[in-house]
């Protein structure tokens, strides 16, 4: 089922190694920050209704309310959904003969690159700031030989032991291909 | 000069179908591009039912306004 969804093309022989996404609490401060905002209207409503209803005569305030604050949930709700949809979309594979990075920008663009393993010259992990240190959360760098941008693993959990991993399956191929010939 | 209050309505509704299409996209990317885990379909099913508890809601408070009134933009003179 996996392979099925998320390989695009899937070569003779390939086996996923394992599939990353951000850590998990990238998307839970996204949802907490729109929880957040989603008390606004009640504050704003408890301090200002009174000049508001002043502002607007009698017969539009109820219905403005209203609106709004339908309007203003139903598209909070959307937005935190959106997260979701974002931080379950962004997917970095590495299967046995290759690295896929998938990447969902935006609702209307999707961007599938993919380089060959045994392309891969240099695997880098960072850990940059507080809470991806408390947390063991970071990048990891994927520089591959040619002019193509390095592929870039972002806020990975464990972004260390996946460099690791990512080397060793490096090491895997070469010790193959070196058999082969 | 009286506008009926009737044209905030019109307006929500064209916000409303905005976010429907919306919806429709993220929901359809989920299931194209996503793969189909039972904690996934979950998480749609869950979206969906807030969004119609919302929309009910809303209707619920809409219909009892009375559409029909005016609300003049300008100030009127005692």
């Amino acid at each position: 089922m996996m392979i099925k969804f998320f390989i695009p093309n899937r070569l003779h022989g390939e086996k996923i190694i394992f599939l990353l996404r951000r850590h998990p609490m990238i998307l839970l401060a996204k949802l907490i920050n729109w929880a957040l905002i989603s008390v606004l209207p009640l504050i704003f409503y408890w301090l200002l209704s009174d000049s508001i209803s002043r502002i607007f005569p009698g017969t539009i305030f109820m219905p403005l309310v209203i609106l709004f604050t339908s309007l203003f949930y139903l598209y909070i709700w959307l937005f935190a959904f959106a997260s979701y949809v974002d931080y379950y979309l962004d997917v970095w594979i590495v299967t046995n003969q290759r690295i896929i990075d998938i990447e969902q920008k935006g609702l209307f663009s999707r961007v599938v690159a993919e380089q060959k393993i045994d392309r891969i010259q240099d695997v880098t992990s960072e850990i940059k700031g507080f809470f991806s240190t408390m947390l063991d959360y970071g990048n990891v760098y994927v520089q591959t030989a040619g002019e193509k941008e390095r592929f870039v693993f972002k806020q990975v959990p464990a972004p260390y032991q996946v460099a690791k991993k990512i080397g060793k399956i490096i090491e895997q191929n070469q010790r193959k291909n070196q058999a082969k010939k | 000069m009286a506008i009926p209050i009737s044209i905030f309505y019109y307006i929500y509704l064209i916000f409303v179908a905005i976010f429907l299409i919306f919806t429709f996209f993220n929901v359809y990317h989920l299931l194209r591009f996503g793969f189909l885990s039972l904690g996934n379909i979950a998480v749609t099913f869950f979206y969906i039912t807030i969004t119609i508890l919302i929309l009910s809601v809303s209707w619920g408070y809409l219909n009892q306004i009375d559409w029909q009134q005016t609300f003049s933009i300008i100030p009127q003179l005692p």
